[in-house]
C-alpha cells in the first residue's frame, strides 16, 4: 500500500455549546478527501450550519480538532499562533452562504477582487484577470461591473461562488446557497456547483438539492440532534438507508 | 403623476379613479398654495412688529459687516470642531465595541462623562480650569508642563465643542457600525480578513451611509453650539453682537440681527445637507 495521504479536512471530536448549555454538536467526526464532494442533510435545527461554520471558525469549537490542508487548531489553543492558524484557514476556505452576502457597495468584479488584493496582496491587474475569468466561469461576464442589487438571487449567490473561487481554495463550503432562491433560479446555481464538483474540487455542502445530493456527491451524510446518524454513498442512502432517522428524514424532504 | 391623469387612457385608469385623482391633485395644490400663503403671512407679521417695536435699522445696518466678519470664526470653530469630532467618534465608536476591556471601559467613560455634563461647564473646564491641572503637575516635577495646559480660547472652544460632539457622535458611528449586517462581518472573515481589514473594506463604507445624514446634523447644532466660545471673548458672531449692543444699549437689535444670521446660515446649510442626502440616495440605487 502506498503512503496515505492526509485527508483536506478532518474534524476530530467536534463539540459545541451555544451559552450556557445549548449542546448542538456533541463529539463529530469527519473526514474529507482531496476531490472529494460531500452533502450533508439533516432536519433543522440539527446543527449543520454550526459544524460547517466549526471548520472555518465563523464558529469557535468548544472542544475538538479541525484540519484543513495540513493546518491543525485544537480548541483549547490560545494566543497569537492560533489567530494565524485560523486565518490561514480561511485562506483555503471558501464559502457559500445562504443569504449571498455579496458586499452591496461594491460591483460583482470588485467583490471578486476584494479578498485577492486585501488578503492575499495581489496586484490589482492580475486579480481582475482571474476575477474576469471567474466572471466568464460562472457566466455573468457581463454582470462584471452591476451592483449586488441589480442581480438576481441566483446571479448574486453565482458572484458570491466566484468570489470564494478568487483566493484559489482548496475547500468549498455551502451552507444551503439555493434555499434563497426562487425556484427556477436554483438550477443555475447547482449547475455552478457540479462543474465545480467536476473540476476536482472538494467539497462539503449543506443542500436539500436533491440533484446534487444523488448525482454529484460522492457521500452523504445524515446529521440529527448534533451528530452523524448515517453516512454513505448517494445510492446507499438514498435507497438502501440502515436507519430509521434517516429514513423518516428522507421521506420528509423526496 | 400629472402626465398619468392627462392621459389616462393610454393607462387605463377608469373614470370614477381618474376624477379622484384630480381631486387629490387639487386638493394638494390647494394646500402648498395655502402653506405658502401662511408663511408668507408670518414673515409680514414678524417684519412689522420689528418696525413696530421701533428697530433701529439704520443702527444695524452700519454694524452688519462687523457682525458679519465674526462668522469667519464661527466657521472655522464649527468646522474644526466637528473634524475633530469626526476622529474621536470612529476612535470612540471602535472602543465602544471593542472587547479590550481597557479601552471598552476609556471609551464608555469618555461618553458617559461627557454626555452628562453641561458643554457650559466643559468648555470653562478646558479654558479656565486646565491651567490649574498644568499648574499642579507643575507643583510635581513636570517643569514647563503650565504652558501647554494654558490654552488660547480660540483652541480651547474648538477643544471642548469636539471633544463634547465627538461623545454623541461617537454613539451614532457605533449605531451606524452595528447597523450592517452580521453576514457582511461574517463573508469577510471566510475570506480571510483580519478584524481591521474588515472594519476598513467592509462594514465601515457601508456604514458611512447611515452616518453620514446625522452628522450634517450635528455640524448645523455646532454653528449654534459654537457661539460658545464667546465666553472666552473669542471675536465671533454672537460675541460681537452683544459687544455691540451693550455698548449702544442697542441689545434687541444687535440679538435679532445676529439671530436673523445664525438661522440664515442654518437654512443654507440645510438645503448643502438635502443635497447630499439626495446624492447618496441615488448612490444607494447602486446598492
Ligand atoms: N449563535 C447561536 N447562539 C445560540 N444558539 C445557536 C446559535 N447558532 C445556532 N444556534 C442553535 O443551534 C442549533 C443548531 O443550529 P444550526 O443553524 O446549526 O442548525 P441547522 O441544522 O443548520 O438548521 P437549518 O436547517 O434550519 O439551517 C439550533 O437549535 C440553533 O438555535
Ligand atoms: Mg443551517
Amino acid at each position: 500500500m502506498g503512503k496515505k495521504t492526509n485527508p483536506m479536512v478532518k474534524a476530530t471530536n467536534i463539540h459545541k455549546v451555544f451559552g450556557k448549555g445549548l449542546h448542538v454538536l456533541s463529539g463529530v467526526d469527519i473526514e474529507v478527501n482531496k476531490g472529494e464532494t460531500v452533502v450533508i442533510l439533516g432536519a433543522s435545527g440539527s446543527g449543520k450550519s454550526t459544524f460547517l461554520r466549526c471548520i472555518n471558525f465563523l464558529e469557535e469549537p468548544t472542544a475538538g480538532t479541525i484540519e484543513v490542508d495540513n493546518i491543525v487548531i485544537n480548541a483549547g489553543e490560545r494566543g497569537k499562533q492560533r489567530t494565524e492558524h485560523i486565518l490561514g484557514i480561511r485562506k483555503k476556505t471558501g464559502m457559500c452562504f445562504q443569504a449571498f452576502n455579496l458586499f452591496p457597495h461594491m460591483t460583482a468584479l470588485e467583490n471578486i477582487i476584494e479578498g485577492p488584493i486585501t488578503v492575499f496582496g495581489q496586484e490589482k491587474k492580475e486579480a481582475i484577470r482571474y476575477a474576469e475569468e471567474l466572471l466568464d466561469w460562472v457566466g455573468l461576464t457581463e454582470k462584471r461591473d452591476e451592483y449586488p442589487s441589480r442581480l438576481s438571487g441566483g446571479q448574486q449567490q453565482r458572484v458570491a461562488i466566484a468570489r470564494s473561487l478568487a483566493k484559489k481554495p482548496k475547500v468549498m463550503l455551502f451552507d444551503e446557497p439555493t434555499s434563497a432562491l426562487d425556484p427556477e433560479l436554483v438550477g443555475e446555481v447547482v449547475d455552478v456547483m457540479e462543474r465545480l464538483a467536476e473540476e476536482g474540487m472538494t467539497i462539503i455542502a449543506v443542500t436539500h438539492e436533491l440533484h446534487f445530493a444523488r448525482d454529484v456527491a460522492d457521500r452523504v451524510m445524515i446529521m440529527d440532534g448534533g451528530n452523524w446518524v448515517e453516512e454513505g454513498t448517494p445510492e446507499k442512502i438514498f435507497n438502501n438507508p440502515d436507519h430509521e432517522r434517516t429514513r423518516q428524514f428522507l421521506a420528509h424532504i423526496l | 403623476m400629472t402626465a398619468d391623469i392627462n392621459q389616462p387612457e393610454k393607462i387605463g385608469i377608469p373614470k370614477e379613479a381618474r376624477t379622484i385623482l384630480k381631486r387629490i391633485e387639487a386638493d394638494k395644490t390647494i394646500y402648498s398654495r395655502k402653506l405658502m400663503i401662511s408663511f408668507f403671512v408670518l414673515a409680514v407679521l414678524m417684519v412689522t412688529s420689528l418696525i413696530v417695536l421701533g428697530l433701529d435699522f439704520k443702527f444695524m445696518l452700519k454694524w452688519l459687516p462687523f457682525i458679519i466678519a465674526g462668522s469667519g470664526y464661527t466657521f472655522l470653530v464649527a468646522f474644526l470642531a466637528i473634524s475633530l469630532a469626526c476622529v474621536l467618534s470612529v476612535i470612540g465608536a471602535l472602543g465602544r465595541l471593542s472587547r479590550n476591556p481597557v479601552i471598552n471601559s476609556i471609551a464608555t467613560t469618555y461618553v458617559s462623562l461627557i454626555r452628562g455634563t453641561p458643554l457650559l461647564v466643559q468648555v470653562y473646564m478646558w479654558y479656565l480650569a486646565l491651567p490649574q491641572i498644568g499648574k499642579a503637575l507643575e507643583g510635581y516635577g513636570f517643569t514647563g508642563i503650565q504652558a501647554w495646559f494654558t490654552l488660547p480660547a480660540l483652541p480651547a472652544g474648538i477643544l471642548a465643542l469636539g471633544v463634547c460632539y465627538g461623545a454623541y457622535m461617537t454613539e451614532t458611528v457605533r449605531a451606524g457600525i452595528q447597523s450592517i449586517n452580521i453576514g457582511q462581518t461574517e463573508a469577510a472573515k471566510a475570506m480571510g480578513m483580519t478584524g481591521f481589514q474588515t472594519m476598513k473594506r467592509v462594514i465601515f463604507p457601508q456604514a458611512i451611509r447611515v452616518i453620514i445624514p446625522p452628522v450634517s446634523n450635528e455640524f448645523i447644532a455646532m454653528i449654534k453650539d459654537s457661539s460658545l466660545v464667546s465666553l472666552m471673548g473669542v471675536w465671533e458672531l454672537s460675541y460681537r453682537a452683544i459687544k455691540v449692543g451693550r455698548r449702544h444699549f442697542q441689545s434687541l437689535e444687535m440679538l435679532i440681527m445676529v439671530a436673523l444670521i445664525y438661522w440664515a446660515m442654518c437654512i443654507l446649510l440645510q438645503y448643502f445637507q438635502e443635497k447630499i442626502e439626495k446624492h447618496m440616495a441615488r448612490g444607494d440605487r447602486g446598492i
